[in-house]
C-alpha cells in the first residue's frame, strides 16, 4: 500500500511534474488530488512573469527600433561600419540597436522562464503551458517571430490551458507570434480589396522597373499548420482544397502596421484587415461558411475545435506527453470521447487522463528531454538561478534543445528515440558534471536528495556509486548522470 | 552598482581566460608584502605513496607490488621515477614538479593528514576545510576566516562556494568553463548502471567508444578487475579528445593572481583522485594534469611567482597495500606540496615513520605524523603574517597545541 503511493507519488511528481524538489515526494499524500487541484486554479508564479513587456510593448518598441535602423542604413548608403565594441570586436551598429534595445529584456525574459521552471509549486500545470507552447510552437530561429515566442507562451497559452480549447486555439492564432511565424500577417485574400488596388497600381506602374510595388496574395502557411499540427493532425480527412480555402477565410487576420501603432489606440498586437480578406463564402471539410469577415476563419476554428480527429489528435499528444512514446489505444479512445463529449474541454480532457489506470501503470514511462532534464536537476538540486540565463540557455543548446528554438512548426520531439544517441548521453554526463558543481554545498546530504528526489526508483546500484563517490559534488554527479535520472517514471 | 562579483557571475560558463581582462581595480590597499596563497584541494584521496614514492623505504616494493615505482628503471607502474633524495622519488609523470623541486620552489610533505582520521571522504573533506579538530567543528572555512583576518580579496575558482571559502567574509568566486572532461572514475562508476538500463546501455557503450581517443577511459576500464568487455579494445586513440580542465584552472588562478591588484588568496579544486581500481595508468594520467596545472600557473604567475605559495593538499592517503583491483582503499596519512617561488623546498618533509611491519597505523595506513594545519598555519604565519594567536584562536579554533610549521617558506614577512 505504502509502496503504492510511494509509486505513485513519484510519478506524479516526476512523470507529471517538473521533476521533484526535496521533500515533494513526501508532501504529496493523494498524487492525482495533487495533480487535480492544479488545473483547477490558476498555475503558480505569476509574479515572475508579472513585470515583462507585452508583445505590443514589443512591436511598438521594434517599430521605432526598426526606424532608427532604416535611417542608420540610408545614412550610410546601405551597409554602416563596424565600429569596436567594449572588448574590441567589431560591432554591427544595425545589430547593436537591436541588441541595446532588446537584449535585456530577451535575458530577464530567459531567466524568468527558467526561475519559474525551477521554483514553481505547481509543476504540472507549467508542465502543461510548456506542453501546449511546444503544441503551438514558434520557433525564435525566424527573425521576425524571435521577439514574440515568449510573451506568446504567456498572453496565449498561460490564460487558456485549463479552459475551453476552442478559446487556447483562437488566442494563440491571433497572437502576433504565430501570425508572423507562420507569415499569416501578409496573407491577402486574391479578390480582397487590396489585392486588387495593389494590381490596379501594379498596372500603372508596368513601365518602371527600378521598384516594382509588393506582389499580394495569399499564404496558406497558417491555414496548413492550424490543420495539421495545431487541430486535426497530419492524418485526419483533409484535402489541399480544404487548406486553401481555409486560409482563403484567415485571409484578413494580421497586425498593425508601425505607423498604426503609435497613431491607434490597440488592446493587442492583433487586427483583423477587412480590406485583406478573400470575400465569398468557403467550403471546408463539407461545411460552408458565409462570409462574416473576421468570424468567418473564426467558425472554421470553432468546429475544428471540436472535430473528431482533433480529439484524437489532442488525446493522442496529451498521452504521449504524459503516459509513453506509445501510449494505449484504450486510453487514447476515453480520452478523445471524453474531449468531444465536453465540447473540447481540457480540465475535463487531464481528468481522464489522470484517473485512468493506465497513466499509472509500471509501463508508463517518459524520457526527459533535455530542458526536461536540465529542470529536473536544477530543481532538485536547488541550483540558484543568477541574474544570467547563460550557463542555462548554453546547456540547452548543447543538449539539442535550445529553448523555443524547434526549427520547426511541428515542435520538439516527444519520444525516446530522438533524444537517445550517443553523443546526447554523453553530453548528459558531461551536463551533470556541470550542474552538479552548481548545487549549494552547505548541509549536503547526496544520497538523501537522491532519495528524496528519485524515491523508488532510485537503485541500490546507483545510491552504491554515489556512497562509494570522492565528493558530495562527485556523488551529486552520480545521481543526475544515471539512468534512472533521465526517465521520469 | 555593479559590483565585482556580478561582472564575474555575468561572465559565466565558457567565459574563459577574457574575464581575467575584467578584474577590477581594487578600493583597498595591499598589506604587507604583497605575498600571495593559493590552496589547491583534490578531492577524492590522493594517493601520496604513489605521487611521492618512497621507494628507499625497505617495506615500499612489497607492499606496493605491482603499483611499485622505481628511480632504477620503469616498472609494471610507469617510467622510472624522479628520484628525490635516498628515500623519495617523484612520479614519473611530474617532470616539471621536478624541476620545480631542483630550484628550490618545491616542498613535498609525507605523511600528512587532517585531524580527522576517520577515512570518510566528506567528512575528512569537511575537516580538510573547517579547520578544526572535526568534521562538524564549524560551519564556515579556514581560507574565508583567514581572508577576513588579513583584510585582502580572495578568489574561490570555483561555481559554488567550497566550504574552505564559506563564511561571513566576502569572497570572490569565478565560474570555470563547463567541464569538458569527464573523469574515468566517474565512468568506471556510471557504466554498471547504465549497462542495466536496456535502453540506454548501447548509447552509453556508443558514446564511450566514440570518445574512445580518450586513452584514459579504456586505461580505467580495461583493467583486468573490470572486467567490463565493452569492446574498446583495438580501437585507435591518437590523443584525448577532451581537455582536461586542471591546467587550465591553474592558468586562470596565475593570470587572476599575476595582476597587481588581483586577489590575495585564491581556492581551487579537481576531481578524480579516489583511485579504487585500475590506479597507474589514471594517476599517470592525473598526475600529468597536475604537472601541467604548477606549469601552467608558473608561467601566468610569473611577476608575482616569486611572491606565491601553492598549498596542494587532499581528505587522506591511501593504504599501503594495494586491494584487489589495482588500486588501493581510504587510508590516513598522505602527500602534500608546496609549490611556489617562496617556498623553502628542494628537500622533502614530514616526519616518515615507514612501512616496515608494525609501523602501519591500523596495519593498513600509513602513520599521520604532520596535521595538516601545522602547515596550513606555518604558510599564513611566515608568509602572509598573520598571528599565531589569530591563527590559534580563530582561524583555526582550539589549535594551540598545534605549532605552525617551521622553515616552510622563505620569511619575509618580519614577525
Amino acid at each position: 500500500m505504502d509502496s503504492d503511493r510511494s509509486r505513485a507519488a513519484a510519478s506524479a511528481v516526476n512523470r507529471f511534474g517538473l521533476g521533484a524538489c526535496p521533500g515533494d515526494l513526501a508532501r504529496v499524500t493523494d498524487p492525482p488530488a495533487w495533480l487535480l487541484a492544479q488545473v483547477r486554479q490558476p498555475p503558480g508564479g505569476a509574479p515572475l512573469i508579472a513585470d515583462l513587456p507585452t508583445s505590443l510593448d514589443y512591436l511598438r518598441r521594434e517599430g521605432v527600433v526598426n526606424r532608427k535602423r532604416r535611417e542608420l542604413r540610408l545614412e550610410s548608403g546601405g551597409a554602416p561600419t563596424k565600429a569596436p565594441g567594449p572588448d574590441g570586436k567589431p560591432v554591427n551598429p544595425l545589430a547593436e540597436i537591436y541588441r541595446q534595445e532588446f537584449g535585456d529584456d530577451l535575458r530577464r525574459e530567459a531567466v524568468a522562464r527558467w526561475r519559474l521552471a525551477a521554483t514553481t509549486d505547481t509543476p504540472f500545470a507549467e508542465r502543461l503551458v510548456r506542453f501546449w507552447s511546444n503544441h503551438f510552437a514558434v520557433s525564435v530561429d525566424k527573425g521576425p517571430a524571435r521577439l514574440y515566442a515568449a510573451p506568446f507562451e504567456r498572453e496565449a497559452i498561460r490564460p487558456h490551458w485549463n479552459g475551453r480549447f476552442v478559446d487556447l486555439l483562437l488566442a494563440v492564432e491571433t497572437h502576433p507570434a504565430m501570425l508572423r511565424y507562420l507569415d499569416q500577417a501578409q496573407s491577402v485574400g486574391p479578390g480582397s480589396m487590396l489585392a486588387r488596388r495593389a494590381d490596379r497600381r501594379l498596372a500603372r506602374r508596368a513601365h518602371r522597373e527600378d521598384r516594382p510595388p509588393r506582389q499580394l496574395g495569399l499564404n496558406e502557411n497558417l491555414a496548413r499548420e492550424i490543420m495539421e499540427l495545431h487541430t486535426l493532425g497530419v492524418d485526419a480527412h483533409y484535402s489541399q482544397r480544404d487548406v486553401t480555402e481555409f486560409a482563403r477565410a484567415l485571409t484578413g487576420w494580421s497586425m498593425p502596421y508601425p505607423g498604426q501603432l503609435d497613431r491607434g489606440d490597440f488592446d493587442s498586437g492583433f487586427l483583423y484587415r477587412a480590406a485583406a480578406h478573400e470575400p465569398g463564402t468557403r467550403t471546408v471539410m463539407g461545411r460552408r461558411y458565409e462570409d462574416t469577415g473576421f468570424d468567418q476563419a473564426r467558425a472554421i476554428l470553432a468546429d475544428l475545435a471540436v472535430h473528431p480527429a482533433t480529439a484524437r489528435h489532442l488525446s493522442l499528444q496529451l498521452a504521449r506527453h504524459l503516459v509513453a512514446d506509445d501510449p494505449p489505444a484504450s486510453l487514447v479512445d476515453r480520452m478523445a470521447a471524453v474531449y468531444l463529449r465536453s465540447g473540447g474541454d481540457l480540465p475535463a480532457l487531464y481528468a481522464e487522463l489522470i484517473h485512468a489506470p493506465e497513466a499509472w501503470d509500471a509501463k508508463a514511462i517518459k524520457f526527459r528531454t533535455p530542458q526536461d532534464y536540465l529542470v529536473a536537476a536544477i530543481r532538485g538540486g536547488a541550483i540558484p538561478i543568477g541574474d544570467s540565463p547563460q550557463p542555462f540557455e548554453a546547456w540547452a543548446n548543447r543538449l539539442g534543445q535550445p529553448t523555443f528554438m524547434p526549427r520547426s512548426p511541428a515542435g520538439f520531439s516527444d519520444v525516446a528515440a530522438d533524444w537517445i544517441g550517443a553523443d546526447a548521453v554523453w553530453k548528459r554526463i558531461q551536463t551533470a558534471l556541470a550542474l552538479a558543481a552548481r548545487v549549494p554545498r552547505a548541509g549536503l546530504d547526496p544520497q538523501a536528495l537522491a532519495r528524496a528526489l528519485l524515491g523508488p526508483d532510485l537503485r541500490g546500484d546507483t545510491a552504491t556509486a554515489m556512497a562509494r563517490a570522492e565528493a558530495p559534488q562527485q556523488a551529486i554527479a552520480i545521481a543526475f548522470a544515471s539512468p534512472e535520472f533521465q526517465w521520469r517514471a | 552598482m555593479t559590483t565585482r562579483r556580478q561582472i564575474l557571475a555575468m561572465l559565466g560558463v565558457g567565459a574563459g581566460a577574457s574575464a581575467l581582462t575584467l578584474w577590477p581595480t581594487l578600493t583597498r590597499a595591499s598589506t604587507g608584502s604583497d605575498t600571495r596563497l593559493l590552496v589547491l584541494m583534490l578531492r577524492g584521496g590522493l594517493d601520496g605513496l604513489h605521487a611521492i614514492p618512497p621507494y628507499g623505504d625497505p617495506g615500499y616494493a612489497a607492499l606496493r607490488g605491482p603499483l611499485a615505482l622505481s628511480p632504477a628503471g620503469p616498472t609494471a607502474a610507469g617510467a622510472a621515477a624522479l628520484k628525490l633524495d635516498a628515500i623519495f622519488a617523484l612520479h614519473p609523470s611530474l617532470a616539471f614538479t621536478a624541476l620545480l623541486y631542483a630550484r628550490g620552489e618545491c616542498l613535498p610533505i609525507v605523511a600528512a593528514a587532517p585531524p580527522y582520521w576517520g577515512r570518510s571522504h566528506f567528512d575528512a573533506q569537511d575537516c580538510v576545510e573547517n579547520g578544526t579538530a572535526s568534521p562538524d567543528g564549524a560551519e564556515t572555512g579556514w581560507l574565508n576566516r583567514a581572508v577576513g583576518a588579513l583584510h585582502v580579496d580572495g578568489l574561490s575558482l570555483t561555481t559554488v562556494m567550497p566550504l574552505m571559502m564559506r563564511g561571513p567574509v566576502k569572497v570572490n568566486s569565478w565560474s570555470p568553463p563547463l567541464p569538458m572532461q569527464v573523469g574515468p572514475i566517474l565512468l568506471q562508476r556510471l557504466e554498471p548502471l547504465y549497462g542495466d538500463d536496456p535502453r540506454l546501455a548501447r548509447a552509453f557503450a556508443e558514446a564511450i567508444a566514440q570518445q574512445g581517443g580518450d586513452a584514459s577511459v579504456e586505461e580505467a576500464m580495461d583493467g583486468p578487475a573490470m572486467g567490463m568487455g565493452m569492446g574498446m579494445g583495438g580501437k585507435a586513440k591518437p590523443h584525448p579528445p577532451i581537455g582536461a580542465q586542471l591546467p587550465g584552472l591553474m592558468r586562470a588562478a596565475g593570470e587572476f593572481f599575476a595582476r597587481a591588484d588581483g586577489p590575495r588568496i585564491g581556492f581551487l579544486e579537481d576531481y578524480g583522485w579516489d583511485t579504487h581500481a585500475n590506479q597507474a595508468p589514471i594517476l599517470t594520467r592525473k598526475l600529468k594534469e597536475l604537472d601541467d596545472g604548477f606549469a601552467a600557473f608558473h608561467a601566468a604567475s610569473t611577476p608575482v611567482w616569486g611572491r606565491t605559495v601553492v598549498i596542494v593538499v587532499t581528505e587522506f592517503g591511501r593504504t599501503a597495500r594495494i586491494n584487489g583491483t589495482s588500486g588501493t582503499d581510504h587510508g590516513t596519512g598522505g602527500g602534500m606540496f608546496l609549490v611556489g617561488g617562496a617556498v623553502q623546498g628542494g628537500r622533502v618533509a614530514g616526519e616518515w615513520s615507514g612501512m616496515a611491519p608494525g609501523r602501519l597505523y591500523q596495519n593498513r595506513d600509513i602513520l599521520a605524523t604532520t596535521d595538516q594545519r601545522a602547515v596550513f598555519k606555518g604558510v599564513l604565519a611566515r608568509h602572509l603574517g598573520l598571528a599565531e594567536g589569530v591563527l590559534a584562536t580563530s582561524v583555526f579554533p582550539n589549535s594551540a597545541k598545534v605549532a605552525p610549521g617551521e622553515g616552510l617558506v622563505r620569511t619575509r614577512v618580519a614577525a
